[in-house]
């Protein structure tokens, strides 16, 4: 039950999806990874993706054009 | 006066419609139309890159160049194009609108930011891909709007062979990025 973030700031699509991809394939079910994006599309593209994978997903605004996304690995 | 502004930013309706992304259909549904109304009130379809040929041109020709003797702009439409100006150039003010709507869209949804460079590396991905896209597109005769877009809606069918090569040309592109720039 770690957590982890991966800094996509400054980061364009569809690069904060592809590394998203790659570091939840690195963590065991329970694990928990916070994103930081600031570009709109990732916003949309990236809980879409993790929605489908069936893990949980919560998107928080925290600052002007700037989100975390929690993606909690259930599978 | 900041109390009104933080009530109207919880407001559901306000949420909706300029900070909530619109669904995909939704974004089909309105691209379509105005490209039904492009097409019939100025008898050509939308695109957007052939304009930044003619922002080249002039920058070129303001520098003291001379682009009138180049096989691109030989034609009767390129030459007509370039003795035109920035606001006289239908083109120029609509790809304008879309830079200034694109930042009115992101103040509306309070979205706005400074974005940082994170690396020399991701300068360098981003000026490379600027300039093939460029490129591509001229080569192309357009881009993923006049080529694609507009190609399909034209029932040509080179918007689909354009398509083709899109995804082979993204396949590829997503490819090198993994390797290179991640």
């Amino acid at each position: 039950m770690a957590e982890f973030t991966l800094d996509c700031l400054g980061e364009a699509c569809p690069v904060p999806l592809m590394k998203t991809e790659k570091k939840l394939n690195e963590l065991t079910v329970g694990d928990v990874l916070i994103i930081s994006i600031d570009h709109s599309c990732a916003m949309k593209n990236v809980p879409e993706w993790a929605r489908k994978q069936g893990h949980n997903v919560e998107i928080e605004e925290v600052d002007d054009g700037e989100w975390e996304i929690v993606i909690e690995k259930t599978k | 006066m900041k109390q009104f502004f933080i009530r109207l930013g919880e407001n559901p309706i306000y949420k909706k419609l300029l900070k909530e992304p619109l669904t995909y259909i939704a974004g089909a549904v309105l691209l379509a139309v105005f490209q039904i109304a492009h097409f019939s009130s100025l008898g050509s379809g939308w695109g957007v890159t052939s304009t930044f040929a003619n922002w080249g041109a002039w920058i070129f020709e303001a520098l003291g160049g001379d682009v009138s003797n180049w096989v691109y702009f030989s034609g009767e439409k390129a030459q007509k194009a370039l003795e035109s100006s920035f606001l006289a150039d239908g083109g120029s003010i609509r790809n304008l609108g879309i830079i200034v709507g694109a930042l009115a869209a992101t103040l509306f949804a309070s979205q706005f930011k400074f974005k940082k460079l994170k690396s020399l590396r991701q300068a360098v991905a981003a000026i490379l891909g600027g300039l093939l896209m460029g490129y591509g597109a001229r080569m192309a005769g357009g881009c993923n709007i006049g080529a694609l877009f507009t190609g399909i809606s034209s029932f040509s069918l080179s918007g689909w062979i354009f398509g083709a090569f899109l995804l082979a040309g993204a396949f590829i592109g997503s490819k090198l990025l993994a390797k290179y720039f991640m």
